[in-house]
């Protein structure tokens, strides 16, 4: 698991470009939205298209992605029991 | 046209493939350019912080960062209206998304580059981050985009509809579209400029400002003019210290301002190039306005834009002429004496 929370890291720096940001920077537990990351809406879109391309997820219902993107670790998670590559 | 009433310059930035915001260019210019260039980038952090950097290209990064220091060069941090010019808009953005939408299909395509990929976006972006709701529109008319603003411009300046307005010119290249535009004929010839991309800002107003610039004394944009009428229109606006032309070194191109220029009724008016420093691009035409806004503010000019003539050793007055296919726009600027 900590393994793909590192990888997730790096995939979410790289895809919303945060310039200045490293993985160690970024709380396994802290909220992406609002106070942690502070991601807004348009980074929710990147972060759906993010777990489709690389792990094969498809996410058909918007309002799922409220609890997923909760922090990395509750994402990390959710991947890793859904993954289909 | 003639505008009714005095419309300034009172500011004008550009970040190109020369040194950016400076006037480098006039006395250690890059010389010798050739084939493709990118512009020479300012460090972006000194404008924007890199959270408000991330979701932006770099033609919207150029574009942020010359219309802020032309608002902050004129003391207008709210202008009436924003007007923006681009012949290629956001390519960049656009050309991954179209390779994403190639190669992936039409479900995994990045949001932000969908946002970025349009036109509009610099304006809306400059409107955004200034919190300026006033009138704002995007010119995407090929090689004449920036002669088009322009105009746009001076008419509700002219008519008093804004007292302000922030004109912009931005377009960037990338390596693949320069390949086509090379196989369709509009770069390639081997005499040639190097391409160019453009981030030029200008501040216009119609309020009387001896600090000003220069002053826009008239603007026109012709679609295939009658050879009388043109040359009955360069009649009125004559009376010019130098003239400065699109010549790019493609012979077909060339020989448009040489028609041009021989219509006027004093052909051995001085003439000066722009585009062997700025290079070749849709929007290049308003670093020809850039230039010679300098020109006339500083009276210096590089040597090496020099074509014909003698040009005189105060420079008050330029006339500038942007051609392409049958489309031509001239423009005269002259020295502000209040």
């Amino acid at each position: 698991m900590e393994q793909l929370i590192n990888q997730l890291k790096n995939e979410i720096i790289e895809v919303l470009n945060l310039e200045e940001v490293t993985p160690a920077d970024i709380d396994n537990n802290a909220p992406l939205f609002g106070d942690g990351l502070g991601l807004d809406s348009i980074d929710a879109l990147e972060l759906i298209v993010l777990m489709e391309k690389n792990y094969g997820i498809r996410l058909t219902d918007p309002a799922q992605g409220k609890e997923i993107f909760k922090s990395v670790a509750v994402m990390a998670d959710f991947i890793s029991k859904n993954r289909t590559k | 046209m003639k505008p009714n009433i005095p419309i300034y310059i009172t500011a004008a930035c550009q970040i190109s493939i020369q040194e950016p915001l400076c006037d480098k260019w006039m006395s250690e210019p890059r010389l010798g350019l050739s084939g493709y260039n990118e512009a020479i980038d300012p460090v972006f952090k000194e404008w924007m912080s890199p959270g408000e950097a991330r979701r932006l290209g770099k033609i919207m990064k150029r574009a942020v960062v010359t219309s802020a220091e032309c608002m902050k060069a004129s003391g207008i941090t709210m202008p009436d209206a924003i007007i923006t010019a681009t012949g290629l808009g956001c390519v960049k953005n656009t050309e991954l998304f179209l390779t994403d939408l190639c190669t992936q299909g039409e479900s995994l395509l990045k949001p932000t580059q969908f946002m970025q990929s349009t036109h509009n976006t610099i304006s809306s972006l400059i409107a955004i981050l200034n919190k300026c709701h006033g009138y704002n529109v995007t010119y995407a008319q090929g090689d004449m985009s920036a002669d088009v603003a322009l105009l746009d411009a001076v008419t509700q300046l002219s008519l008093g509809d804004i007292k302000t307005a922030l004109v912009g010119a931005h377009d960037e290249m990338t390596p693949n579209y320069y390949t086509l535009l090379n196989r369709s004929g509009y770069y390639g010839h081997e005499s040639m400029v190097s391409s160019g991309e453009v981030a030029v800002s200008f501040m216009l107003s119609s309020n009387a400002d001896r600090e000003a610039l220069c002053l826009i004394d008239d603007i026109a944009v012709f679609y295939k003019p009658a050879t009388e009428s043109l040359r009955a229109y360069l009649t009125t606006i004559s009376n010019v210290d130098c003239i400065l032309a699109g010549y790019n070194g493609k012979p077909e191109n060339d020989m448009l301002y040489d028609n041009i220029i021989s219509l006027r009724d004093n052909p051995d008016t001085p003439v000066l190039q722009y585009k062997n420093l700025f290079g070749e691009s849709m929007t290049a035409s308003a670093l020809g306005l850039y230039a010679a806004v300098r020109i006339i503010s500083t009276g210096n000019f590089h040597n090496s834009m020099y074509r014909s003539g003698s040009v005189p050793a105060n420079i008050n007055s330029v006339l500038i002429i942007n051609a392409s296919g049958n489309d031509i726009s001239l423009m005269k600027l002259s020295k502000v004496s209040l």
